[in-house]
């Protein structure tokens, strides 16, 4: 027989010692907090002063995020500049169009949907959800008065109209996902909204920008419950930055050929005529902690992976531009030209001087090419007079003499948009004018080169994300 | 505080219980006997005889002899010897003379299955890997411990993620366990969990080669900390492949357990041994891109970093080819040297044994100024102070030092397998004064990478372990026995990584010169407490065992990194720009354990588990998951109808067991991100979102197996198939990217199998006295599927390069197959798996002449493919022995391939990389002792052995490449091997001596 007691009594014993090592109080020494970060719940609840202050700093900070992916693709697929990464090639044949048939052809695609080029996609759309997610959060604590709620509001949206048009833009006739529902349900998140058509994204985009001036004017005089950057200038208060929202309103008006809006918009923004041409807000770099810095710089001459010049872009530019030729040219002579693929590059970029030099997010020479646009649409002799007159101070501000070519509509657009090249070189606009008036087919190079056909995209793929999940929740 | 108190409490207890032990009285008489090799009649020294009633035991002497008490009423002794088979003899005559056969089919080898508890093997249900200290380290020395089991295990694929010295590597046991969380197995060395991190250095990041962004260090190439152990120091491996074997690990064990045992000391005569082991390390293999000829022709024809004019200029400014360096060859021509010392010393008595040993590795590289080295001491001791007690306590103390370059993925020219690809042979770069010419092509002077670029690792680790057995009851028929088992690993890992202000494209950084410091400390601490209950009953023996396990974890990451910082230093504090990082991770997690094994006369042996699981990994840290196993072995052999003499085992044997696997430390936060702008810090929300939900993903694992022997195990045969499905597999939830988040950081969206055979065949084939062939055969396959899954199909996780080819996860196929262009209605094609379709070992023992030995292992893998970018870079680059060679439509071949090029797809990239490598060979001598003896003064020498020794002789492959098992990403879970002219893998050969005392 075994001996039951001299097994029993150790066998309690030690199952008292291994059961006491789990008790609750033991267990809880593993917190459930994160150690290396804070809470989100604490921030959209009941929010104090400071909370929302951090909160408007890490929107501000973030707007920036699509700020070189962006720059990169539509610098390039604008043929503005190239990449030229040594050691990855998809800069310059990829995002140059050499694959378009291997993604289904132009119908639908073309770049790799599930490829590199999608960063500015994720980025655009969380800063619109943070922005949304900065309302809530003010909506959601009374330790700020209605007044700041406004300002933020209006801060808000004005970022949201931002950086959806960018994204529209980017897609194109693809659309975007228009409609966030109820952000707190966690259920939210799988139900996106639908895409929509272009016109449907400048729409929301629209509005946006007429909500955060709403917010913005309900707002009155106070000032921003959180310190805004330098980059902002005087466009640091609310009634100052219904300036920067007008002038966004403007430029969604142009994309969507609503002349009369465009111009109405521009007279609310800062535009000046007489003014100076680089005022506006812009981004601003650091290399501080967290912070980021211009990516778009690069050091001159360097042969690692310089942001290049297509050399159409020199030989288009008028003698005496001094935007592409003299000291202080947004383009230079490179000592040695730079090959990129089927591409031999003379020039290369010199926008910005170094890696925390500041970006402008809208500059008062767009406001004014943006008014002669507008003038040229609308019509009539003073409207004609007024675009020429425009076009002029752009001319001679960059060297050049006064316009001497013919006085119609098409020939004023033609100039309009070649002096749009050269004062936002690099600044993603090229592409979006071209498209904007049909004229794709005139970015120059593409068609065959070396063995490669080289195709100007419409937009950019939606995201292979995008197409699986809409596969996966029909 | 609360923690001291237990432990104090667990002492206390055991105190008391100690006191309440019956004091164990037998009568009692002495016999002495002689334990002998059953072949060669020498004498086994070290043997151990025990005696079941008395439960006295002892140990052989020189000359094998023992004298042991036993009870007058005993009739027979148990005698074991290590290698040898376990024998029951009789107590007859005055002088027992026992005689030990070499055992060849480990059929009396002990496994480690349970937490507490062995079994035989030969009463196993699990096909258990085992690799002994003569399999992992008897015939060649590799470095560390992945080169030790290359090819030696059944069912696993082991790859290394870079051929850097030191470098880490990977083991995937039966396929795929787990798609984007851990899938690396458990290590348990002596009884402590060890840690395998593989912990971030910077390497790849922005500021040195660029292969990620500012920070991130996913692509460093990073060594896993298991690269720290000593094989030498290692007495024997075992390998539980899958949840049925390892189901008693719960939610650790999901990718298998491999139960690492130190060296222990042998009672008797205190015997030290030396041994020295000199070597040299060489490429294994270069692709000779720098005997490619240029001319003026092929740079018109080629497109290159410059234009075709410019580099024309620069072809005739160089010498128009004239003179050509093998730029391939100073690169990776070194001959490393290799020395490896050890000195070990064994001894004891029956009550207190010890086993020391200390140990010094140094090798050079095969590139200038890389190698690696490594310091150990270990100290492990076993006392048994009385007949009812043992303990033992194992310490290891490891110091390694490492210089690794730069290998990996790279955006600025700095890793070499790049540069070398875009450098022609006619481009100058050899430094003069110091000086070294500027690169015009990819920005950077490869030379100057090689002399200049720091990337050193060093670590201090220590490895502790305490057990202690108490055994409450002792008698013939039933025994209850108490055991804890504790142990400690504290990881201390340093990395430096330094690019000085002068190197070519630091100039071209905004801020020149960076440096990062980094600090990583890991403490794993794990407790376990057993009781096990041992009985007979007629002819069953039962075994009960009841226990608790704990594990806490500590780790902290802290780097310090400094861009701008002047010539003359490397102190990051100097920098111009200035980061710092620092991240903590700790978790607890708790088991309770209830087995239970019945063995019906060797000839049924049945197994229940059943393991409870709690962790603060999950959201409801208190919520406990089961994980049960069942197993049965029917040993026909054994019973009484089985006729078929020519068949000593015949076991039929079937296992079931569930295990699982918990989300990623961090996946149940949800955080805010940080983001700075204007001298001022704000917070944003996530990108990624935690999951409330998330629960451990499982698997669940049905093996058959079928074990024969013949001819008194002359013969061995092995087969086994599995099918292992894992379920509710944790992925990373990616969201429409139109919501602003990307994803949930983790949830259980689907599963997917794992099905796979295993046979192994084992034999002496020739078994004479002068002349013993042994012989082994492994051939294993797996396959995986993903069988269900909620999330829409996706690219697996950082597994490839877009077009040059990634993996998916797609339902209905294997989520280590390749994908790529061109898309058919939109969906990305299919290309063939990185799992081999099968892999085979071929392993041989020759001893011959009585003297010598001699050792081989062949590896062969079949059908595996990488992702290769090799063509394409060296293509690019103009650096493809076969550029200029036309293609039918007249265009050189260096051009046709290249991506961009008319009808190239991905084909290009998904490459063949079936191989068979000789991975070792070893031929050894023992000096005669005759030959010594002679002079009084070599008297004490026991043993005196020399032998040379290769590992990787050579590789038969058609890959192009520097290595078919050279990959940059090769610790991804689904394997993802993408070579990006990783760093080629050596030829090790050696010369050795050894001498025991």
């Amino acid at each position: 027989m075994i001996n039951i007691t001299k097994y029993i009594i150790p066998a309690v014993v030690f199952a008292s010692v291994a059961f006491s090592s789990c008790k609750k109080e033991d267990f809880e020494v593993a917190t459930e907090l994160d150690p290396n970060a804070a809470p989100t719940a604490l921030y959209l609840t009941n929010a104090n002063k400071a909370q929302i202050k951090q909160l408007g700093t890490g929107l501000q900070g973030v707007v920036r995020s699509a700020f070189l992916d962006f720059g990169r693709v539509t610098g390039t697929v604008g043929r503005e500049i190239i990449y030229s990464a040594s050691t990855d090639n998809r800069y310059f044949t990829e995002l140059l169009g050499t694959n378009v048939a291997q993604y289904g052809g132009t119908a639908a695609g073309a770049n790799d949907p599930a490829g590199i080029f999608n960063t500015y996609y994720a980025a655009y759309s969380q800063t619109r959800r943070r922005a949304e997610q900065f309302i809530i959060a003010v909506n959601n604590t009374n330790s700020i008065s209605a007044a700041e709620k406004n300002a933020v509001i209006g801060f808000s949206k004005t970022i949201q109209a931002y950086v959806t048009l960018n994204l529209a833009n980017m897609q194109g006739k693809n659309g975007i996902r228009e409609s966030f529902t109820d952000l707190f349900s966690p259920g939210d998140l799988l139900k996106p909204g639908k895409f929509g058509t272009y016109a449907t994204a400048l729409a929301v985009c629209k509005k946006y920008a007429d909500d955060g001036l709403a917010a913005l004017n309900a707002a009155g005089t106070t000032a921003f419950p959180f310190a805004i950057n330098s980059g902002y200038g005087s466009f640091n208060n609310p009634a100052e930055f219904k300036k920067f929202n007008r002038a966004i309103a403007a430029r969604i008006a142009m994309y969507q050929m609503d002349w009369p809006g465009m111009s109405a918009a521009l007279a609310a923004s800062f535009l000046d005529l007489s003014g100076n041409l680089k005022a506006g807000p812009s981004f601003i770099f650091s290399t501080a902690p967290n912070d980021i810095t211009n990516g778009l710089f690069h050091v001159p001459n360097s042969s690692g992976a310089p942001y290049v010049v297509f050399n159409e872009f020199i030989a288009g530019a008028e003698a005496g531009d001094t935007r592409v030729f003299g000291s202080a040219a947004k383009v230079g002579v490179r000592t040695s030209p730079r090959q990129s693929g089927a591409f031999t590059s003379t020039h290369e970029s010199r926008l910005y001087a170094s890696n925390t030099t500041s970006a402008p997010i809208i500059k008062n020479e767009e406001l004014i090419l943006m008014y002669a646009e507008a003038n040229v649409q609308l019509g009539g002799v003073t409207n004609i007079a007024n675009a020429v007159s425009a076009i002029n101070t752009i001319r001679i501000s960059n060297g050049l003499l006064g316009y001497t070519g013919a006085i119609t509509a098409p020939a004023l657009i033609d100039e309009i948009l070649k002096q749009r090249s050269y004062s936002l070189f690099f600044e993603g606009h090229r592409w979006f004018d071209m498209r904007r008036y049909n004229r794709l087919n005139q970015i120059l190079p593409q068609g065959t080169i070396g063995g490669n056909n080289f195709v100007v995209f419409e937009a950019m793929s939606r995201p292979d994300a995008e197409v699986q999940w809409d596969i996966a929740n029909p | 505080m609360k923690q001291k108190m237990k432990k104090l409490a667990v002492f206390m207890i055991c105190a008391v219980l100690l006191g309440s032990v019956p004091t164990l009285v037998f009568a009692q008489r002495d016999i002495t006997g002689r334990v002998t090799d059953v072949e060669k009649d020498k004498p086994l020294e070290g043997a151990t005889v025990f005696e079941n009633i008395s439960k006295n035991s002892t140990v052989t002497g020189r000359d094998g002899s023992f004298s042991l008490r036993v009870a007058t009423n005993a009739k027979t002794v148990t005698v074991s010897y290590v290698g040898y088979g376990t024998m029951t003899v009789p107590i007859t005559g005055s002088e027992l003379v026992v005689k030990l056969s070499e055992d060849f089919s480990k059929l009396s080898e002990v496994v480690v299955t349970g937490l507490a508890t062995s079994i035989k093997r030969s009463n196993l249900a699990n096909s258990v890997g085992t690799i002994n200290a003569k399999q992992l380290t008897g015939s060649t020395r590799p470095v560390t411990l992945d080169g030790a089991m290359q090819g030696k295990i059944s069912g696993a694929q082991i790859s290394a993620n870079s051929g850097a010295p030191g470098g880490g590597f990977s083991v995937r046991l039966r396929g795929v366990s787990s798609i984007n969380q851990n899938s690396e197995p458990l290590y348990i060395i002596d009884g402590v969990y060890a840690s395998n991190a593989q912990n971030a250095t910077g390497a790849g990041t922005g500021p040195f080669s660029g292969a990620t962004g500012q920070t991130s260090g996913t692509q460093d190439q990073a060594p896993n900390r298991l690269a720290d152990l000593n094989p030498a120091d290692i007495e024997n491996i075992e390998i539980l492949k899958g949840p049925s074997a390892a189901a008693i690990y719960g939610t650790r064990a999901n990718a298998g357990v491999i139960i690492i045992t130190t060296k222990k000391g042998k009672a008797g005569r205190t015997s030290i041994s030396l041994s020295q082991d000199i070597g040299t390390v060489k490429a294994l293999n270069l692709i000779g891109m720098h005997k490619t000829p240029w001319d003026a022709q092929k740079i018109a024809d080629g497109s290159w970093l410059v234009s075709n004019a410019a580099m024309l200029a620069l072809f005739n400014a160089n010498g128009a080819g004239a003179q050509t360096t093998d730029y391939e060859k100073i690169a990776y021509g070194n001959t490393g040297f290799h020395t490896n010392t050890k000195l070990s010393i064994s001894g004891g008595t029956d009550k207190a044994k010890m086993y020391a040993a200390v140990g010094r590795l140094s090798e050079t590289g095969i590139q200038k100024r890389t190698g690696y080295s490594r310091s150990s001491v270990r100290v492990n001791v076993d006392f048994k102070p009385t007949t009812w007690w043992d303990l033992g306590v194992a310490t290891n103390y490891l110091n390694s030092n490492s210089d690794r370059s730069f290998s990996g993925n790279d955006n600025n020219g700095v890793s070499l397998g790049y540069n070398l690809a875009y450098l022609p042979n006619w481009l100058d770069q050899k430094p003069v004064n110091g000086i070294y010419p500027a690169n015009p092509l990819t920005g950077q002077n490869p030379l100057e990478i090689i002399d200049k670029g720091i990337n050193n690792e060093r670590v201090n680790r220590i490895i502790s372990s305490f057990t202690s057995t108490i055994y409450l009851l002792r008698k013939e028929k039933q025994s209850l026995k108490f055991n804890i088992q504790g142990g400690i690993d504290y990881v201390h890992q340093q990395n430096v990584v330094v690019m000085p202000e002068d190197v070519q494209f630091q100039q071209q950084r905004a801020n020149p010169g960076a440096a990062r410091f980094s600090s990583t400390r890991s403490t794993n601490t794990n407790f376990q407490g057993f009781l096990v209950y041992n009985t007979e009953i007629k002819k069953f023996n039962l075994t009960t065992s009841l226990g608790a396990t704990r594990l806490d974890q500590n780790n902290r990451v802290q780097w310090f990194q400094g861009e701008g910082i002047p010539a003359g230093t490397n102190n990051p504090r100097t920098g111009l720009v200035q980061l710092s990082f620092l991240d903590n991770g700790r978790l607890h997690e708790e088991g309770l354990v209830a087995q239970q094994e019945v063995n019906w006369d060797d000839k049924i042996i049945a197994t229940g588990a059943i393991r409870r699981d709690r962790s603060t990994l999950n959201v409801d840290k208190n919520k406990f998951y089961n994980f049960p196993k069942a197993s049965l072995a029917l040993n026909l052999a054994n019973f009484d109808f089985w006729k078929i003499k020519a068949v000593n085992l015949f076991k039929l044997r079937a296992a079931y067991g569930e295990t699982g696997n918990s989300a990623t430390y961090g996946s149940v936060f949800n955080s805010l991100a940080t983001a700075a702008i204007g001298g001022s810090t704000g917070f944003v929300t996530p990108t990624s979102i935690g999951n409330p939900t998330i629960a451990p993903e499982r698997a669940s694992e049905f093996e058959f197996g079928l074990d024969a022997n013949f001819l008194d195990s002359r013969i061995t045969f092995e087969g086994t198939v599995y099918n292992k499905k894992v379920k509710d597999f944790i992925d990373v939830f990616n969201l429409s990217p139109g919501t602003g988040v990307n994803s949930f950081t983790a949830f259980n969206v689907g599963d997917f199998t794992n099905k796979g055979i295993e046979l192994a065949l084992g034999g002496t084939v020739i078994k004479k006295t002068n002349l013993r062939w042994n012989t082994n055969i492994n051939w294993y396959n797996n396959r995986t599927k993903i069988t269900r899954m909620i999330i829409p199909e996706k690219p697996v996780a950082a597994s490839g390069f877009g077009a040059f080819g990634t993996q998916r996860q797609r339902v209905g196929f294997s989520p280590t197959a390749w994908y790529g262009s061109p898309n058919v209605n939109g969906s990305p094609t299919i290309y063939e798996d990185a799992q081999p379709k099968w892999q085979a070992s071929w392993s041989n023992n020759i001893s011959f002449a009585k003297n010598f030995e001699f050792a081989f292992l062949f590896h062969h893998s079949h059908k595996n493919f990488n992702s290769s970018l090799n063509q394409e870079l060296t293509d690019e680059g103009g650096t493809s022995p076969d550029w200029s060679t036309k293609n039918s439509a007249g265009v050189p071949l260096g051009l046709a391939r290249q991506l961009g090029q008319p009808g190239v797809t991905t084909r290009q990239f998904i490459q063949d990389a079936t191989f068979t490598k000789l991975r070792e060979v070893s031929l050894y001598y023992t000096i005669p002792k005759s030959v010594y003896t002679k002079s009084s003064a070599f008297k004490a020498i026991e043993q005196v052995r020399v032998g040379v020794s290769a590992q990787n002789v050579f590789v038969i492959t058609n890959y192009y490449g520097y290595d078919p098992e050279g990959a940059n990403f090769g610790n991804r879970p689904t394997i993802a091997p993408v070579d990006l002219l990783s760093f080629p893998a050596a030829r090790r050969m050696y010369f050795h001596f050894n001498v025991n005392f």
